[in-house]
C-alpha cells in the first residue's frame, strides 16, 4: 500500500468535494428558505460562467472587475426568476415548483446555447496550473483556490442565517402561512435565496469553467452538487460542506480501487451509489433538519 | 339584541362576502365592528365561515384563492379591502391563525426575531421580546429549545407572542384554545384579557368554546351558514336560551328530562 498515493488521493477529493459543496451551498441556499429543491443551479451556474466571460473576454473588462459585475448581474436575475416564475406558484405543491425549476434549468441551457454556442471557452483565471508539491503531496492551485471559496461562503452564510434576515429566510422555510401572517415578505424572501444562490452559482462557474472548461457540460455539476446537498442534509450548509469532503473523498479514493477492476468509470457510480443509498437509510441526510413528530 | 358602540370601532366590517375559487360562497354578506381596545367573541359551529372572516380581515385570504367579492373592510377609518396582507400587518392588524402553526425549526427566541417589522431598532425588539416573556414566564424558560417540541399550551403562547412582536392595534385569534386542557385556556385567556387592559389592545376572538369565550369578551356575534345570525353583549348572549342550548351546553338547571328535543331548532337558519 502506497500510503503517499493514498494521502494524496484523499486530499485532491476533499479538495473536489469542497468543490462540490461551493455548488452545493446554493442548492442549500434555497432549499433553507422556500423547502424547494433547485433543479436550476446547473444551468445557473453556466450562466453565471458565460457572463463572467461575456464581461472579462467580449467586453475587455479585467476579471477582477467582471467577475463581482457578473455577481451583480445574476443577483438580479435571482431576484427576476422570483418575480415573473416563482410568485404564481407560492402556496402550490413542491412537485409544481420543481417541474418549474427543471423547465428553468432547460431554459438556460438552450439559451446560452443559442448565445455562445456550444465549444468550450477557458476562463483564464491566472492561476498556475503547475501544482503545489507538500512533501511529496502533489495539489492542484485552482482546486485549493475553489476550496477556499467554499469555506469563505460557508462561514458568510452560517453568519448570514443567524442575522433577522437569515433568521426570516429560515420561517419562511417553515411556514408560508405563518409568514405571511406576521407580516414577513414571503415574496421577496424567495427571491432573496434566490438572488444569493445564483450569485453562488457565479462563483462555483468560474472555479468549476476554469477547471473544465466554460460550456453546457458545467450544468451537469447539478447531479454531484444534488448528491452532496442530500447526504448532508438539504437545508444545512455544514452539512453541504461536510458531506462534499466525505464524497470527494470516498470518489476519488473508490475510484482508484475499482477502475482497473471495472475498467475504468466507476465514479459515476460511486456519487450515484452514495445518492441512492442516502435517500434510502437516511432521508434527512447527515445534518438536516427532521419533520418533528411530537409524541 | 341590542348595539351600544361606546367608542369608535377600530374595525369595522361591512356585508362582506367571500369567494374561494371563484366559485364557492364562505361567508354572505358579514357585518362585524370591533370598537377601539374592547375583546368582542366570534362565535358559531364548525364550517360557520369565522375563519374565512378573520382571513378576509387579515387578508390571509389571497393565499388560499380566496376573495372579497363584495362589501369592504375598513381599519381605523381606512379602506383595507385592497390592501396586501403584509401591509395590513405593519398598519396593526396580526391575524394568530389557527393551529398555532409556529416556526417549529426555529426557537421561541427566533420565532419572535422572525415576527419583527421591518426596521425595528435592535432596542426596541429586545424590550418587546422581554415583554412577551413577561407574559409568558413559560417561553421565558424554554426560549432557546426548539419551537417543534414545545407543548401545545406553550406553543400557543409562542403564536400570540409573535404576533404580539408586531406590534398590533388589532389582535384576532383563531381558535387559541383548540386541544388545550382547560387549565391552560383559562391561563391563556387571563393573559389575552390582561394584554387587552394593559396595553388597550382590541381583540377579536374566534372560538368555538364559546363559554370560555364569553368570560372575558365585551360582546359577541353568533356566525352560522356564513352570516351573523345574533349580536349581542357577553351577558346576554349568555342569558339566551338559544345560545345557551346549542353553544354552551345546555342552561342552568335544564331538566334534560324535559328537553323536547323536536321542537327545538335553529329556528334563525330556516
Amino acid at each position: 500500500m502506497d500510503w503517499i498515493f493514498l494521502t494524496e488521493l484523499a486530499i485532491n477529493g476533499a479538495l473536489t468535494g469542497l468543490l462540490y459543496s461551493l455548488f452545493a451551498i446554493g442548492l442549500v441556499l434555497i432549499y433553507k428558505a422556500s423547502s424547494v429543491p433547485n433543479l436550476a443551479q446547473g444551468g445557473l451556474t453556466m450562466v453565471g460562467a458565460y457572463v463572467v466571460l461575456a464581461l472579462a473576454h467580449d467586453a475587455g473588462l479585467p476579471l477582477w472587475l467582471a467577475i463581482p459585475l457578473a455577481a451583480v448581474i445574476m443577483f438580479g436575475l435571482g431576484f427576476g426568476i422570483e418575480r415573473v416564475a416563482l410568485r404564481r406558484l407560492a402556496g402550490r405543491p413542491v412537485i409544481m415548483i420543481l417541474m418549474l425549476t427543471l423547465g428553468l434549468d432547460i431554459f438556460l441551457r438552450g439559451t446560452t446555447l443559442a448565445i455562445w454556442g456550444g465549444t468550450s471557452r477557458s476562463v483564464e483565471l491566472g492561476v498556475s496550473y503547475d501544482p503545489l508539491i507538500l512533501s511529496d503531496i502533489f495539489i492542484s492551485r485552482i482546486h485549493l483556490v475553489g476550496a477556499g471559496v467554499a469555506l469563505a461562503l460557508f462561514v458568510a452564510f452560517m453568519v448570514f442565517f443567524r442575522t433577522r434576515t437569515g433568521i426570516k429566510l429560515r420561517a419562511i422555510a417553515d411556514d408560508y402561512m405563518a409568514s405571511w401572517s406576521v407580516g414577513i415578505s414571503v415574496e421577496h424572501g424567495v427571491g432573496l435565496s434566490w438572488a444569493l444562490a445564483s450569485v453562488v452559482a457565479v462563483a462555483a462557474g468560474v472555479i468549476w469553467g476554469e477547471i473544465q472548461g466554460v460550456d453546457q457540460a458545467l450544468s451537469l455539476l447539478l447531479l454531484k452538487g444534488l448528491t452532496v446537498a442530500v447526504l448532508g442534509g438539504l437545508d444545512s450548509i455544514l452539512g453541504a460542506i461536510v458531506a462534499g469532503i466525505i464524497l470527494g473523498v470516498i470518489e476519488n479514493v473508490g475510484a482508484d480501487f475499482l477502475d482497473p477492476l471495472v475498467g475504468g468509470g466507476s465514479r459515476e457510480l460511486i456519487v450515484a451509489s452514495v445518492l441512492i443509498l442516502t435517500v434510502m437509510i437516511r432521508p434527512h441526510g447527515l445534518f438536516g433538519r427532521h419533520d418533528i413528530e411530537r409524541v | 339584541m341590542q348595539e351600544k358602540v361606546e367608542a369608535a370601532p377600530i374595525l369595522s366590517m361591512n356585508s362582506v362576502e367571500v369567494l374561494y375559487d371563484n366559485v364557492m360562497l364562505a361567508i354572505k354578506g358579514v357585518s362585524i365592528q370591533v370598537p377601539t381596545g374592547e375583546m368582542i367573541a366570534l362565535l358559531g359551529s364548525n364550517g360557520a365561515g369565522k375563519s374565512t372572516t378573520l382571513k378576509a380581515i387579515s387578508g390571509l385570504l389571497k393565499a388560499e384563492r380566496g376573495r372579497i367579492s363584495r362589501g369592504e373592510i375598513a381599519f381605523q377609518g381606512t379602506d383595507i379591502t385592497e390592501v396586501l396582507a403584509q401591509n395590513r400587518v405593519a398598519m396593526g392588524i396580526c391575524h394568530v391563525i389557527e393551529g398555532r402553526r409556529v416556526f417549529e425549526h426555529l426557537t421561541p427566541d427566533e420565532n419572535l426575531i422572525a415576527a419583527a417589522p421591518r426596521g425595528m431598532s435592535r432596542s426596541v425588539l429586545n424590550a418587546e421580546k422581554e415583554k412577551i416573556y413577561d407574559y409568558f414566564p413559560r417561553l421565558a424558560e424554554r426560549r432557546n429549545s426548539q419551537a417543534g417540541y414545545l407543548s401545545g399550551g406553550e406553543q400557543q403562547m409562542l403564536a400570540i407572542g409573535r404576533a404580539l412582536v408586531t406590534q398590533p392595534s388589532l389582535l384576532m385569534l383563531d381558535e387559541p384554545s383548540l386541544g388545550l386542557a382547560p387549565f391552560l385556556v383559562a391561563e391563556i385567556f387571563g393573559i389575552l384579557q390582561k394584554i387587552n387592559r394593559k396595553e388597550g389592545m382590541s381583540v377579536l376572538l374566534v372560538e368555538q368554546n364559546a363559554l370560555a369565550a364569553l368570560e372575558i369578551v365585551s360582546q359577541g356575534y353568533l356566525i352560522e351558514n356564513g352570516r351573523v345570525v345574533m349580536h349581542g353583549t357577553a351577558a346576554a348572549l349568555k342569558s339566551n336560551s338559544d345560545i345557551q342550548e346549542f353553544y354552551l351546553g345546555g342552561g342552568e338547571g335544564t331538566n334534560f328530562h324535559n328537553v323536547k328535543h323536536y321542537s327545538r331548532r335553529k329556528r334563525w337558519l330556516s
